[in-house]
């Protein structure tokens, strides 16, 4: 029979409790049966910030390029048409490819 | 293992593993990683469960026990040759739960200590379970068993009652 120091010992040890089991496993197990592609539809990653900031930087800089090239093309005006003369005698000269002069 | 199996094999176990992790590690955390580490190995087929050599439960807490002994090593905490030094200054109450003590207490005691006290205290295993989950042989388990229950009342002293035997020095 034990004796009464040996019960107070164990029963000293039952008050250490741990916590039950987090609902964040019982996703992360479970999950693993899904099939992979589902992670397109439902999965998360985690970035390290100074990645996420770089990856924001240059996604950045890459629509300002772009803009400042669309914004940088020179508009055509309207152009007059008053002194233009269609051609009045036209040869047509073919130049072959290895012609000489 | 088909996927219902698996999902059975889980929801059996996962209470079972998950105590036993947190107690080894001392971290929910990390017990939550062994916990699915471990299953991730089932599930992929890594490691292949044989009923022939002993039940799921038995199987399952290897695998626990062995990733959180491994963990343990990873982060320093596990030196296998210190197995034999007796360990810790009795805990000073102070303001302290006592709940808290006895959890710094097993932990500070040396891995293969706090299995045994673990699986034999808390998960209430009789020795020929122990001998089987572990591999030790029963002469080591015993040892390692009383070791663990010798330092942790040394160290536990202060919350015990002064009457009844002089902890340590039994």
């Amino acid at each position: 029979m034990e004796n009464d120091d040996g019960r107070k010992f164990r029963e000293l040890l039952q008050e250490w409790r741990v916590p039950g089991v987090p609902k964040s496993l019982d996703e992360r197990v479970l999950g693993l049966r899904r099939p992979w592609w589902t992670f397109l539809l439902t999965g998360s990653i985690r970035i390290p910030v100074p990645v996420g900031v770089a990856v924001a930087g240059i996604l950045l800089a890459m629509v300002g390029a772009l803009f400042k090239q669309r914004t940088a093309e020179p508009v055509l005006g309207s152009v007059s048409l008053i002194d233009f003369r269609p051609v009045s005698d036209l040869h047509v000269r073919v130049i072959r490819k290895h012609a000489s002069n | 293992m088909t996927d219902a199996e698996f999902r059975e094999a889980y929801e059996s176990h996962r209470d079972l593993l998950f105590r036993f992790a947190c107690r080894m590690t001392g971290s929910a955390e990390a017990a939550e990683d062994v916990v699915h580490d471990c299953f991730l190995l089932l599930w992929r087929k890594k490691l292949v469960f044989d009923r022939k050599r002993g039940p799921l439960r038995s199987f399952l807490f290897g695998v626990t026990r062995n990733l959180a002994l491994k963990r343990m090593g990873k982060d320093g905490s596990f030196d296998e040759l210190a197995e034999d030094v007796a360990v810790g200054e009795p805990a000073d109450p102070g303001n302290r739960e006592r709940a808290d003590m006895v959890a710094q207490a097993v932990a500070a005691l040396p891995p293969l200590q706090r299995e045994a006290l673990i699986l034999a205290e808390y998960e209430e295993m009789s020795l020929e379970q122990m001998v089987q989950l572990t591999g030790a042989d029963l002469a080591a388990v015993k040892s390692r068993l009383h070791r663990a229950r010798e330092n942790l009342r040394r160290m536990l002293a202060p919350l015990m009652p002064p009457r009844g035997t002089a902890y340590g020095k039994r």
